[in-house]
Order: C-alpha cells, then structure tokens, then sequence
C-alpha cells in the first residue's frame, strides 16, 4: 500500500516578499491519506498554474489538469458579466466554459481553493455540479472559504509547499465582493456527499467535499 | 527548407524584417535566452533558425536545427532533438514535438519535450503538456494537462512510433 508522502520538499515559491509563511493542512493531511491507496490520482488544480504545486503532485505520481478559473475572476473580467438588465448577472455557463474540456468521472480530485469566496452565490450551484460530474465515485472536492471575521483578501493565492502545507500569498486588502459561504450551504451544493469542515487559524475554513463512492475503482 | 525559402522570396519590407530574424548566435548561446528583438547578430554556422517577427507560416515542420518562432506559425513541429523556442511575440497553434520547448509568446497545441518545457513569466499555454521536466514561472498562464514522464519513456515511446516505418525500410 503507498503510503501518503509527507517529506518536505523546498518550495519553488520561498515565503519571501510576496507571500506568508507555509502552514499546515488539516484537510491535506486528511486528503493524502485518504488516498493514500492510489499511486496517480488525477487532480485539477482551478488556481494559477504554480510551480510549486505541479512539483509537489508530481512527486506524489498526480497526472494534473491546470484550468485556472481564479485569476479571471480576480481580474473581475468583464467577460463574465451580463449587463444589459438592471442589475448585472453572472454568466455562469461562460464562465464554466473556460474549463478544460474533461470526460466525466475522470478525475480523482479538485483543487478549488478559494474559488467560491469569488464567485457570486448564484453560481455556485451550477458550478459546484459540473465540478462534481468530473469526479469519480469516491473523488473529492478541496476548497478554502473564509470566515465571517475575516472581511479583506479576497485577492490572497494558494498554493501546495509540499503535501500538507499549503502556501499563500501576501494577505491582501481588497474586501471580499459576497457574503460567506457557510458550512449549510456547502452541503446543499452537494447532496449526498460527506463534507468535511477543519478549522484552521488563518481566518478560514477548508472544505472537503467527498462524493460518493469508493476513490480506489476505475484509477488508472 | 520550404518556408525559408518562402521567407527569403518575400517582398522589399518582408526582407527587411527578414534581416532581423537572422538571429544567428556564438555557438555558445542558446536559444534559451533569444536576442532582444530588433538587435541583429552577426551570422554564424549555429544550426538554428529564426521564423521572424512579420513571417506567417502554416504546414508541417521538422528538421535537425534549433528554432526560435518570434512571428506566427500554425501546423506541426517536429525537432525531437533540437529546442524549439517561441518568443515573446510569437504565436503558435500546433503540435510541438522536440527536445526541449522554451514559451514566452503564446502556444495553442500540445506540447511533448525529450527533457523540458519552460513556460516563462510571459508565456501563455493552452494544451496538455508531456516531457520528462517543466518549469512554469510565476504569472505564466497555463491551461492544460501536465504529463511527467521519464526520458526512457519518451524515447521508448518514440522508438515504438518510428517502428513501423523501419520495417518498411527493411
């Protein structure tokens, strides 16, 4: 049985000027083990393409799928806004188009970060489905959202330093554009599912989702 | 090779730019670090070729040079021993195959490198990435697959695609 790898590795993005210090993953740690079984699991990472993070998955033996769907919405790309009405809409099914095209139940693991922090809460159903139909049974869903508290720094990057710690940008000052996410709605978004929730001190919450199923059927 | 000479037969203005390209560097360079545009080096017997600012070329190429693409090209590339290089201003749309693949323009196609593929800090990549080492700088964007394979693999891979074409030799 592999074993999950929890050596360090010298992170490509050094917490220097334009980041924070490396902190430990409860929900990574939990990740890793859970799949601990699965020498290439199939992960998507939806942040901008890091050095470090493909470093660390590849040393786990990941075959990794980049569809970077954060810095878009950072950039608040006019694109994905309808603005003929009143009041403007988000375009989800454009948005959802900037993803990869991925067969369905292919992938082994999603890595959202702070995805749903920046996206209207209209949209995350949607969102939230399509991601799930990429998964395989047993596959599961990793997201940061923040807590009630925490109200600036929306425009804060993540990364993977190694397996279990995640890095992160320099805590920024742009407020967060819509409400928090709770734990509730998390559920909702996906039914059935068992939702995990770990407590962090950073201000937010990390989430993972796992859908049902067993992860180790059908892995390449 | 065909899209040389097309270069070469281009008109008054297309040879001008044409002089530009003939980036040809000390046996020393590389690729890796192409000449800031519009400082013209003085020729040498470097096997590497330049696609120019101005050139628009679509087809299949392949050879034994080094190649740095600063214009556009659309089609097939395959250099499996060489560095194929595009530019900051250069824009890709195909299948590149080689030894190694430097991006700081813009690719559209699948990559697959011998060694490595680097896409650096201006590079835009939308496409599956195979090769045995990559390296993407920090504010590259990238949308696609990454593939890690071992070079044994790559030139297995390779031996097993170029088989056929061996028997029919024999």
């Amino acid at each position: 049985m592999m074993r999950p790898q929890t050596h360090q590795h010298a992170p490509h993005r050094s917490t220097g000027a334009g980041s924070t210090p490396g902190h430990s993953s409860p929900a990574l740690e939990w990740i890793w083990k859970y799949l601990s079984d699965l020498p290439s699991p199939r992960i998507m990472d939806c942040g901008p393409v890091s050095q470090a993070t493909v470093d660390v998955l590849v040393r786990r033996g990941a075959k990794i799928h980049v569809a970077d769907l954060i810095t878009p919405l950072l950039r608040d790309e006019a694109q994905f806004w309808d603005r003929r009405g009143k009041i403007a809409s988000f375009r989800t099914d454009f948005f959802l188009s900037q993803l990869l095209p991925i067969a369905p139940e292919s992938l082994t693991g999603i890595f959202a970060w702070n995805l749903f922090d920046l996206l209207p809460h209209e949209a995350h159903a949607q969102v939230a489905a399509r991601w799930f139909s990429f998964l395989r049974p047993g596959g599961l869903l990793f997201c940061i959202v923040r807590e009630p508290r925490l109200e600036k720094g929306s425009e804060t990057t993540w990364w993977l330093e190694n397996l279990t710690t995640l890095g992160s940008g320099r805590e920024g000052t742009k407020a967060f554009a819509y409400a928090v996410v709770t734990n509730r709605e998390v559920e909702r978004l996906a039914p059935g599912a068992s939702v995990k929730t770990f407590l962090t001190r950073s201000g937010r919450r990390e989430v993972v989702v796992v859908i049902q199923g067993d992860s180790t059927t059908g892995q390449n | 090779m065909w899209w040389e000479k097309k270069s070469r037969g281009a008109g008054p203005q297309d040879e001008k730019d044409a002089s530009l390209t003939v980036v040809s560097s000390h046996p020393s360079a590389s690729l890796a670090d192409p000449a800031p545009r519009n400082v013209e080096m003085p020729t040498a017997n470097y096997n590497h070729t330049v696609i120019g600012r101005s050139m628009v070329l679509h087809g299949e190429l392949s050879g034994k040079e080094d190649l740095l693409i600063e214009g556009q090209f659309a089609g097939t590339i395959n250099l499996p021993e060489n560095c194929v290089t595009v530019g900051a201003g250069g824009e890709v749309k195909a299948e590149v195959r080689a030894r190694q693949v430097i991006v700081q323009g813009a690719v559209t196609g699948n990559i697959s490198a011998g060694e490595k593929i680097e896409i650096r800090k201006t590079g835009h990549v939308v496409g599956d990435l195979v090769a045995a080492a990559i390296a993407i700088e920090d504010g590259a964007f990238f949308k696609g697959s990454i593939d890690i394979v071992r070079e044994q693999a790559h030139h297995a891979a390779a031996a097993a695609a170029s088989q056929p074409v061996l028997r029919e030799l024999e």
